[in-house]
């Protein structure tokens, strides 16, 4: 569904992607402008009850992107945890808990969070340019501590690794988020309704005027998540696989695998069908070993089928086997088997003859970078490798793109 | 357009348009929003020109300093169209305009003061929680990351329990 992940922007996609990035700022910025949140007192007023816009635009975003997500994924156009595995950082509870909470009351001293403080830079708020000073000294400052042990300790405590709100339902995949973005959308508009009546009450105390919102309005957006959340509910009743396993699955070459595995693995899952013991022995980097007569176990019917799914046999590959075909999304097998990717991504290439042209050298270099980069082993000269570098997501623990 | 300083979005229509935003984000590049990221590596270019030794000598600045140029980076490049999208925004409502935000008897200078130490203290904490309200409130929020909602009602909690002692600030 990504049609252009971050990471790959060293490819031929980069241009186009840094124009997106600047597009979606652009939104992001326009927005937050336009909803209040260049005037540090409007935000501000948040604490005092007196202007509960904060609450309002942050919890209506999250439950706009929630359900757009839950409903994309519900119809197998996007692996929802695939991509909160790479948009989001792993979770650390106690820094996260004690790190907000220094937040927060960083927001209310300097009337600011880092976002809104650049809006307000740019709208020409001087406090907005010393936040945005202050923001970027902070984060050099502890940065400049972390290797600190006792720091350290402290910020990478309490690691629960990748962990959401429908995992701790212990619901099933395909039923999860739908249930936790409805229950999410209920809590939204519950809060909502609440804040509303604390800021008619302080306001009247206060002897400011009313806030003129068009209760109209609300009730349309109200009714528009719970239509959303409705349809987040019913993709779950869309059946799995009924058409998609009809298709034929295809056939990969070994670089046709490899290019998948080093320039997008998070759009494939490998399965290698052959006896444990072999796969044991070498495998496809990434696959997973399960010998066929276990695929069941995997219940692939059921599974979400944003990510391909490639089946690496032995050498006289038999088809895809019968549960594997109900999986929803593509399925592809790997023509030759695991003999065929030993011969061309375990074993280095020939060195070309000295008067070989530029299309055999580039081919050489090709398949000596793959080889070096399964086996670890390096053969003169290293070429550049096939893998996305500087923007990718080296951020330790992920970052929600904010701290890392 | 008319222009009234005073006129802002309506803050649920402003919610939904703000996560169509995030929505497109997340779906097409594969990650959410940020802010606080693109300040490190703007920080740690302009320490690492001023006086390079300092940066090698802290591990964590070096890996950010060895990262790569601050504007090979996608949250360099959104983070420019923040800024083109506040400018724009407060330009066509009328809110553009040099002035400093504060109660009506807060002393300038001090506000100043204020929204340095308070940008100061929330950018040491956004390096804890791995992001700032838009990294990890908004966007880990909506894929429903357990961290990100505990780090959620945490900033509340922390704004609510400082707003009394700096209310002459603000009212």
């Amino acid at each position: 569904m990504n049609l252009l992940p971050f990471w790959a922007l060293s490819g031929e996609a980069r241009e186009l992607g840094l124009v997106v990035g600047v597009l979606i700022g652009f939104g992001f910025g326009f927005v937050l402008e336009r909803a209040g949140f260049g005037r540090a007192n409007k935000l501000a007023g948040q604490f005092y009850g007196t202007d509960m816009t904060v609450l309002k635009v942050m919890f209506g975003a999250i439950v706009t992107a929630m359900l757009g997500t839950v409903v994309l994924s519900g119809m197998g156009l996007m692996d929802l945890r695939a991509v909160a595995d790479y948009a989001t950082s792993s979770t650390f509870l106690w820094p996260m808990i004690i790190g907000g909470f220094a937040l927060g009351a960083g927001f209310i001293v300097s009337g600011y969070c880092p976002g809104t403080s650049m809006v307000a830079m740019a709208s020409g708020k001087w406090d907005g340019l010393m936040a945005v000073i202050g923001v970027i000294i902070g984060q050099v400052a502890w940065t400049s501590v972390e290797h600190v042990p006792a720091i350290a300790r402290l910020q990478n405590a309490s690691d629960l690794g990748h962990v959401y709100l429908y995992d701790l339902l212990h619901l099933p995949s395909r039923v999860g988020p739908a249930v936790v973005a409805l229950a999410v959308s209920a809590m939204a508009i519950g809060a909502f309704i609440g804040a509303q009546k604390i800021q008619e009450i302080v306001r009247r105390k206060d002897a400011l005027p009313a806030d003129t919102g068009s209760p109209s309005t609300a009730r349309l957006v109200f009714a528009g998540f719970a239509a959303f959340a409705m349809v987040g509910m019913a993709t779950m009743a869309i059946p799995t696989g009924s058409a998609a396993s009809q298709k034929q699955a295809g056939a990969l070459t070994p670089m046709q695998l490899a290019r998948r595995v080093l320039d997008e693995p998070w759009k494939v899952r490998v399965i290698d069908v052959r006896p444990l013991a072999e796969c044991a022995a070498a495998r496809v980097p990434g696959s997973e070993c399960v010998p066929s007569a276990d695929l069941g176990r995997l219940s692939l019917t059921d599974a979400n089928g944003a990510r391909e799914l490639i089946l690496v046999g032995g050498a006289g590959a038999a088809g895809v086997p019968a549960a594997a075909a109900g999986y929803p999304g593509r399925i592809s097998l790997l023509a030759g088997g695991f003999p065929a990717w030993a011969s061309f991504a375990l074993t280095p290439p020939e060195a070309p003859a000295s008067g070989a042209g530029p299309e055999a050298l580039e081919s050489y270099r090709l398949r000596a970078g793959i080889a070096a980069a399964m086996t670890g082993v390096k053969s003169a000269p290293p070429p550049p490798l096939p893998v996305g570098d500087s923007g990718a997501p080296k951020k330790k623990g992920g970052g929600g793109g904010c701290g890392g | 357009m008319e222009r009234d300083p005073d006129k802002f979005w309506n803050p649920y229509l402003a919610g939904v348009a703000l996560g169509l935003v995030l929505l497109a984000s997340i779906s097409v590049m594969g990650v959410g929003l940020g802010a606080s990221g693109a300040s490190l590596r703007m920080g740690v270019a302009t320490l690492g020109a001023l006086a390079p030794g300092l940066v090698e000598r802290s591990p964590g600045l070096a890996k950010a300093w060895n990262h790569g140029h601050p504007f090979d980076f996608w949250l360099s490049f959104e983070v420019l169209g923040v800024l083109l999208g506040g400018f724009v925004g407060a330009y066509t409502s009328g809110r553009l305009k040099a002035e400093t935000l504060r109660g009506p008897s807060f002393p300038k200078g001090k506000r100043l003061l204020f929204a340095l130490v308070g940008g100061i203290i929330m950018g040491a904490a956004a390096r804890v929680t791995r992001g700032c309200t838009s990294g990890q409130a908004l966007s880990g929020g909506a894929l429903m990351s357990v961290g990100a909602w505990a780090f959620m009602f945490s900033v509340f909690a922390g704004g609510y329990a400082t707003a009394w002692f700096v209310r002459k600030e603000w009212r």
